[in-house]
């Protein structure tokens, strides 16, 4: 029949990636799956990293990253004759590109940009007084543990540029390319007004989770701790709520 | 085919901001929304990893307006030694999971080349 598998004593580091796979297919053993989990989340930690400084803190990417291996260990066939890393790494990915999705970024990023520039403003304004000199994107960078690409596209987002200036090849100045300003305004106002309404419909935990997660831009770990929950609560009453509110902008049923 | 950017660069960490911004500006130039602009920036940096893992020391990038964003990183020189890097296969994953149309040349069993799309 088959060959002979290791006894349950021998060490997952000791086995090959296929037979460790083999063993568990046949076993089902939990905490041999475990096991498995724990030498690959180092994959989810290299991809969570890759994510990094799209507007969602590293631990929740990290998070949904070790969620997604773990359901991968199960749907792994080592048959199939592809290393672990190269199956997991898309599921990852995609479980990652479907977070920021649900994340709605579009209302996010404006304000942790405009966040990160008065970060900045204090953090040159500490530097220049310590070092006696303007301080450099690197320095700052590293004041406030963030990536130099931040702090420069963070500076580039915030340079004004005068409505009266040439655009376009000189035709025009910017009012005349900019859209309908009184239409965009409008428009405003009504998405203003329908999320009104649309918070209206969330319970108080729920409204709670958005305030806490949208409004002081709390992690999901440090909003669990604050709400005195699981991080895994949090993150089915995020999906749960974010589902409610799109209904309700829709003008859908919640 | 009209080729909006093409750059030349020693691989060395301290470079990775300067490439990132100036993909950002060529997605932005492109058209490209936010999400694809920061998954061709992972793909980007991805690929001068391979090369800078498989022994090289300088590398181009070319970016074309071709069906959307056609992205070449090429090695420039003769290659080095090349270091153990557990996690060029996960790079190599990552860049199949993110872009469309993704193509490894390699040289003495080395990747010399990478090039992908975003549409």
């Amino acid at each position: 029949m088959g060959r002979s598998l290791p006894s349950p004593s021998a060490l997952p580091e000791a086995m090959e990636e296929r037979e460790l796979f083999e063993r568990y297919k046949e076993t089902g053993d939990v905490a041999l799956r475990n096991q498995i989990v724990e030498k690959y989340l180092y994959i989810a930690a290299v991809i969570a990293k890759k994510f990094v400084g799209r507007g969602v803190e590293y631990d929740d990417l990290y998070q949904v990253a070790a969620l997604a291996l773990i359901k991968g260990v199960d749907r792994f066939d080592p048959a199939k004759g592809i290393k672990f890393s190269t199956f997991i790494t898309p599921t990852v990915t995609g479980e990652i590109k479907n977070y920021f999705r649900d994340r709605s970024r579009l209302v996010h990023l404006p304000r942790r940009v405009a966040e990160l520039r008065t970060e900045i403003k204090r953090a040159a304004e500490e530097l220049t007084q310590e070092n006696g000199r303007t301080p450099t994107a690197k320095e700052i960078a590293a004041r406030l543990h963030v990536t130099e690409e931040e702090v420069v596209s963070s500076e580039e987002a915030g340079v004004t540029v005068s409505l009266d200036r040439p655009a376009c090849d000189g035709e025009g100045d910017f009012y005349n390319v900019l859209p309908g300003y009184t239409e965009r305004e409008f428009e405003s106002f009504e998405e203003r007004d329908a999320m009104r309404g649309a918070l209206s419909t969330l319970t108080e935990a729920e409204r709670t989770l958005v305030r806490l997660r949208f409004s002081e831009e709390l992690s999901q770990v440090e909003t669990a701790k604050r709400m005195n929950v699981s991080q895994m609560y949090i993150s089915r009453l995020e999906r749960k709520v974010l589902q409610k509110l799109r209904a309700a902008m829709q003008g859908g049923t919640v | 085919m009209k080729e909006l950017l093409w750059i030349r660069i020693p691989l060395g960490n301290e470079m990775m901001t300067t490439v990132r911004l100036a993909t950002g500006g060529v997605c932005a130039l492109k058209g490209l929304d936010i999400d694809a602009s920061e998954d061709c920036k992972v793909c980007v940096t991805e690929s001068l990893l391979l090369l800078s893992h498989a022994g090289y020391a300088e590398a181009f990038i070319s970016f074309k307006d071709e069906s959307g964003l056609q992205v070449l990183v090429g090695s420039i020189g003769e290659r080095g030694k090349a270091t153990e890097a557990p996690e060029d296969e996960i790079s190599a994953a990552l860049l199949s999971a993110l872009a469309e149309d993704v193509c490894m040349e390699k040289k003495d069993g080395a990747v010399a080349s990478v090039s992908f799309r975003f549409a």
